[in-house]
């Protein structure tokens, strides 16, 4: 009976064999960039020199990192900085979005629209840049610390409506009415019904919250001024990114400033080399999440 | 919907009225140490400075640029600075180690929204910083202030500099920044790889000697020798195409040109800069000249002497850098500094000579390369001018700013010279010439004793352009200016660097920068030049 | 609601059900409470800023923070403007965007649906994991990163495509003077960059739909073509609508980094990579105006508001649920 259901409900065996033909080619090329970045962290500097960029460079090296882990004492503590933000942001935005979701999901919420429309029109209009740095220093105290890199990205509309989303697509109004009937109240029916049921999703807002906050530098390159220690990773690369940058576009105009700097600006292989070592942290912490998202993957042929 | 915007427009007013109310509630803040900002200069009218016990203490944040600076190492120099500034003027240093590539996006942010910030670092050529915000009014007059608050300051940096340090500024003409004391000229050289020069058989003193023409035969032939020697993935002409143009054409940037993006030229004598040829400003590439310089450089590229890279905006510089730290070139561009072939032959493992296409001329681009602003939203303006003031004509101070402590960063040699200690140093660079007066710090060992002397009589000879200090308002032209921009970036960088025909190309060019108002903006320049000699 | 109990003693049972809708009411508004005063700080308060389009702004003298520099400056009316509607070659950049993102919208839909569902339809989980997680690879390299990849291919003096034709004898081709391959370029490495996580949205929708449905179906006998196109995609619409809105409303809009470092801002390929945001950044980075670039800005959102509006009310015609408001 199991047998035959299974039969009945999966796709033939060719048919799964060019889905994953597809698939699998796609993905390829999606991991063939970052092998390429591994490649490149570890040639050695006279080959980029020699002969660009290869996925077969003429000689191997690890001096990059070798350099970054000794030289740049910063690595460590931006490493630190990046999980305190990533974790703590991620815990609270995701918190603060389901929140906000599931009272824009309930139909029988008074101020629904109004809350809807609020959250949305920022997704369209957001705020300028120079007020909100100027009310999120010196109102809210968002300057040289920890707080300034994670209050900024602690609401995004569209996770909001995304949320909203998952929420309608997976609870039914009826579970609500029902446990309302029970005499639960709005935060229990939320996280002991509403937030199991919608574990994928909320798993995939954390994913991207959490990729949001790993990836980001903008906050610390105008909140982190002076107390540069508390710089995340990706910051630290960007930072030596802009300047090569900006050597670039201003070699034109500097003279000597910009022959002399860019000698000492870092290497084509050390920049890669921080790419490897953002990127891959946040890989291995994927899986975590994916437990999640991908928990009831396969349930329709393979229960069906 | 519509109720909700009445809600969102009511509630946005509301919000709006309380920020504005509680605005206000800052500017209480500031009128206790308005006092402050007041006394010194009613208790101090005349030029002698008061006592710095008289002084309150007083924290001043100044923003640097293009620095390398780890927190541990600024801890340790600001250890030793901060003392020594409190005893002398009772002001603590609080620095901002900005860095090449926040430069932008940070200082344009901090500045627009009216940061705590005392002093900026500031200039012309970035994005044409130092004469647009002095004009929107970020930034302090300095005029008056000088006199009374850096008389030594004042004395110290050549009456031609302070021309060229004056702009349009929001309260008129004047100084709107102290300009550093650095390499105030500009001079063209080509950058000549003396070691492969003479393994193709040239004889480098004769051919230094005499000069190098981008047009001529012979140009032509070493080139091809270079070639020939070092095979055909060799590209002798390592260039930076602005700065080709630039040279080849004898043209000077238009200082308030269209920042990075220049669009003006200014003819000047190669041999005699300060003679007036009765040149006006004109479109950089409607002449004969850049006709001539493109067609050249495009048969170059076409020849295999440019390296395809060289063509390639994003990746140029990196090239450069490679080839130059290598020395695979045999002939580069350089606008020239002081002493650069010193330096750059040490870097690179070969013999680097510089030959002047053009003699070394001051101009406002030269003379705003690098300066220091006192921001309008300083508590304090005076102490934070009494700092420059010490700063650029103290050498402990400047020293302990620029390279660092003693025995930590550098150590002294019998000579007066000094040596760094490498390692320390790569952790602790602020960049040299923009921290102000360069000249007040001691020569390194490379450089020799009599480095500063020799520095200073350089740029002192450098004669003036015709239009001296004069600066281009391009505000006045902001539409066309935004157009022209774009225009630029999609032709300039390609007809410069030979990868593209300028036969076909150029025409088209020409077309549609003036399609952008290309006319309107070399008339007001001319206008304003016009004005500013009459004047 | 003590007036509410004075009055109607009798009716107990409704005046505690109301009493419990204040209290239902009152519970959910301190759900959205955290996320309110976020919004109201950092979008709503700065919101004021957009007045910067009208204005010439500069300092104010006397008390130079923003918000009086603000007030104090001059109105130019719609001066910042300008620059935008000035040349061909801006209309030109408006014209790339809404054509980029047109094929990027129907793309978007199209292979990131078809790839969740064959996902969803591999039996072997560990393969269908280890194909998601690879996906999500081109999520965290910035631009600058990609362009250095594309580079290493198509570079040319070291690009592998350029020395395999110098090897083969041919003249190599020059890519980033040339116009035609870029427009393919762009769709390609934008469709890489995001699908991974899209497919991952509509991964997580399909996750959620309720298995019961497809045990009925099956009992009637379903195949599996037909539980797809009977049951995923229609369990899929809310997610396909909601993306769709969303990416319309950003139809003037165009990721910068992709139009900006992939080309290694080759002036060559402007004709087809020139967008709107590059345009304005090329604009601001030479007259460093904040007007201006807060004029265009304001224009992109304010044609992203009326694009949205449009498409929400064609899709609220279609599917009344799916719609966003």
């Amino acid at each position: 009976m199991a047998k035959k259901n299974h039969r009945l409900n999966s796709i033939s065996a060719g048919t799964e064999a060019v889905f994953h033909i597809i698939i699998a080619l796609f993905a390829l090329c999606c991991i063939i960039p970052f092998i390429f970045v591994i490649i490149i962290s570890f040639t050695d500097e006279a080959s980029l020199r020699e002969i660009g960029y290869s996925f077969v460079p003429q000689a191997w090296s690890t001096y990059t990192y070798q350099f970054a882990f000794d030289k740049l004492p910063q690595i460590w503590r931006s490493f630190f900085n990046s999980i305190v933000i990533t974790v703590v942001g991620t815990v609270l935005s995701t918190f603060m979005c389901a929140l906000y979701s599931y009272a824009l999901y309930r139909p029988d919420f008074r101020f629904r629209n109004f809350f809807n429309y609020l959250s949305f029109f920022t997704m369209i209009f957001p705020g300028a840049l120079i007020p909100t740095y100027i009310i999120s220093k010196q109102v809210l105290g968002l300057s040289e610390n920890y707080a300034a890199l994670i209050v900024p990205l602690l609401v995004s509309p569209f996770n909001i409506i995304v949320m909203r989303t998952f929420f309608k697509s997976s609870c039914p109004m009826e579970l609500i009415e029902a446990a309302t009937i029970d005499g639960a109240g709005e935060y229990s029916i939320l996280f002991r019904i509403v937030a199991p049921i919608a574990k994928p999703g909320i798993a995939t807002i954390a994913l991207l919250n959490s990729l949001a906050y790993w990836n980001d530098w903008f906050q610390s390159m105008l909140y982190i001024r002076q107390n540069k220690i508390l710089q995340p990773l990706q910051a630290l690369l960007m930072e030596l990114q802009n300047n090569v940058e900006y050597l670039n576009r201003m070699a034109g105009q500097m003279g000597t400033a910009a022959v002399m700097e860019s000698m000492k600006a870092p290497t084509q292989s050390l920049r890669m080399a921080l790419v490897v070592m953002i990127v891959l942290p946040i890989a291995c912490a994927y899986p975590f999440f994916q437990r999640y998202i991908v928990a009831g993957l396969a349930v329709g042929s393979v229960k069906g | 919907m519509k109720k909700f915007f009445a809600l969102l427009l009511a509630l946005t007013m509301v919000l709006s009225l309380a920020a504005c109310g509680s605005k206000p509630a800052e500017p209480t803040a500031a009128p206790t140490e308005a006092p402050a900002v007041d006394a010194p200069a009613t208790e101090a009218p005349a030029t002698e400075a008061p006592a710095p016990a008289e002084l309150e203490p007083v924290t001043l944040k100044m923003w640097f640029h293009g620095s390398t600076v780890t927190p541990e190492a600024s801890a340790k120099v600001m250890e030793t600075l901060n003392p020594i500034l409190q005893e002398k003027l009772n002001v603590t240093l609080e620095p901002i180690w900005g860095t090449w590539g926040d430069f932008d996006t940070s200082v344009t942010t901090a500045l627009a929204g009216g940061d705590d910030v005392d002093i900026y670092f500031t200039c012309n050529w970035s994005g044409n910083e130092y004469n647009s915000y002095a004009r929107d009014g970020y930034y302090v007059k300095l005029d008056d202030l000088l006199d009374t608050c850096a008389p030594e300051l004042k004395a110290a940096i050549p009456e031609g500099i302070w021309d060229c340090a004056k702009t349009n500024g929001a309260e008129g003409m004047g100084i709107y920044a102290v300009p550093g004391l650095k390499d105030t000229a500009t001079q063209n050289c080509w950058d000549v790889n003396g070691t492969l020069l003479a393994e193709c058989g040239y004889n480098v003193d004769e051919v230094c000697a005499a000069g190098l023409d981008y047009f001529s035969a012979e140009f032509e032939e070493m080139l091809a020798a270079a070639k020939a020697k070092k095979g055909n993935d060799f590209y002798p002409l390592l260039i930076e195409p602005a700065v080709l143009e630039r040279m080849v054409t004898h043209s000077a940037i238009v200082t308030g040109d269209l920042s990075g993006a220049n669009v003006l030229s200014y003819y000047y004598d190669a041999e005699h800069p300060a003679t007036d040829l009765g040149n006006a400003i004109v479109n950089k590439y409607g002449t004969d000249e850049f006709a001539a310089f493109a067609a050249k450089t495009y048969e170059y590229a076409q020849k295999g002497y440019i390296s395809p890279s060289c063509q390639n905006p994003n990746t140029a510089n990196d090239y450069r850098t490679a080839c130059q730290s290598s020395g695979e070139y045999l002939f580069g561009t350089q606008s020239y500094a002081f002493g650069c072939e010193l330096d750059f032959s040490n870097a690179r493992g070969i013999d680097v000579r510089m030959v002047p296409e053009t003699a070394a001329y001051m101009d406002c681009t030269s003379g705003q390369g690098a300066m220091m602003a006192i921001s309008a939203t300083s508590k304090n303006p005076e102490r934070a001018l009494m700092f420059l003031n010490l700063l650029n004509t103290d050498s402990e101070i400047m020293t302990l700013v620029n390279y660092g402590v003693e025995g930590y960063t550098y150590n002294k040699n019998d000579d007066g010279t000094i040596t760094f200690v490498d390692e320390v140093r790569a952790t602790y660079s602020p960049w040299t010439n923009g921290v102000g007066n360069v000249r007040i710090l001691p020569p390194t060992a490379q450089q020799g004793t009599d480095f500063w002397t020799r520095f200073a009589d350089y740029y002192n000879a450098a004669e003036t352009l015709p239009y001296g200090g004069f600066v281009f308002d391009n505000s006045v032209c902001a539409t066309e200016s935004a157009a022209i921009a774009n225009v630029y970036a999609e032709y300039a960088f390609n007809l410069m660097s030979g990868a593209v025909n300028p036969d076909e190309v150029l025409p088209e060019f020409l077309e549609k920068l003036n399609e952008a108002g290309m006319e309107t903006l070399v008339n007001a320049a001319n206008e304003q030049m016009t004005a500013y000699l009459a004047g | 609601m003590n007036p509410n109990a004075e009055k109607t003693p009798r009716l107990s049972l409704h005046q505690s059900s109301r009493f419990s809708k204040y209290k239902k009411t009152l519970a959910l508004l301190t759900m959205v409470a955290p996320v309110t005063i976020w919004l109201i700080l950092r979008s709503y308060l700065p919101m004021a800023g957009m007045v910067l389009a009208f204005k010439n702004y500069k300092v104010y003298p006397k008390d130079p923070t923003f918000w009086n520099n603000l007030i104090h400056s001059k109105w130019v009316g719609f001066k910042n403007f300008e620059f935008l509607f000035k040349t061909d070659a801006a209309m030109l950049a408006v014209r790339n965007t809404v054509l980029y993102n047109i094929v990027f919208i129907i793309l978007g839909v199209i292979i990131p649906v078809a790839l969740a569902i064959m996902m969803n339809e591999l039996t072997k989980k560990l393969a269908a994991k280890t194909y998601q997680t690879l996906m999500f690879f081109p999520y965290f390299l910035s631009w600058v990163v990609v362009s250095y990849f594309l580079n290493a291919f198509i570079d040319a003096q070291y690009g592998m495509l350029p020395a395999m034709q110098k090897a083969a004898g041919e003249i190599p081709y020059s890519w980033y003077t040339s116009t035609k391959p870029w427009p393919y370029i762009i769709v390609f490495a934008n469709l890489w960059k995001n699908t991974g996580y899209t497919v991952m949205l509509y991964l997580a929708a399909i996750t959620g739909i309720d298995t019961t449905q497809y045990e009925a179906s099956a009992i009637d006998g379903a195949t599996k073509w037909q539980q797809i196109w009977n049951i995923t995609i229609p369990n899929l619409r809310t997610m396909i609508a909601i993306l769709f809105i969303l990416n319309v409303g950003k139809i003037f809009n165009s990721d910068f980094g992709l139009f900006y470092n992939v080309p290694m801002q080759n002036g060559a390929t402007f004709p087809v990579t020139q967008v709107i945001d590059t345009y304005i950044y090329r604009s601001f980075m030479t007259t460093h105006d904040v007007g201006m670039n807060t004029a265009a800005g304001l224009l992109q959102n304010v044609l992203g508001f009326i694009c949205i509006i449009t498409a929400n009310s064609v899709v609220k015609k279609i599917d009344e649920d799916s719609s966003m408001f």
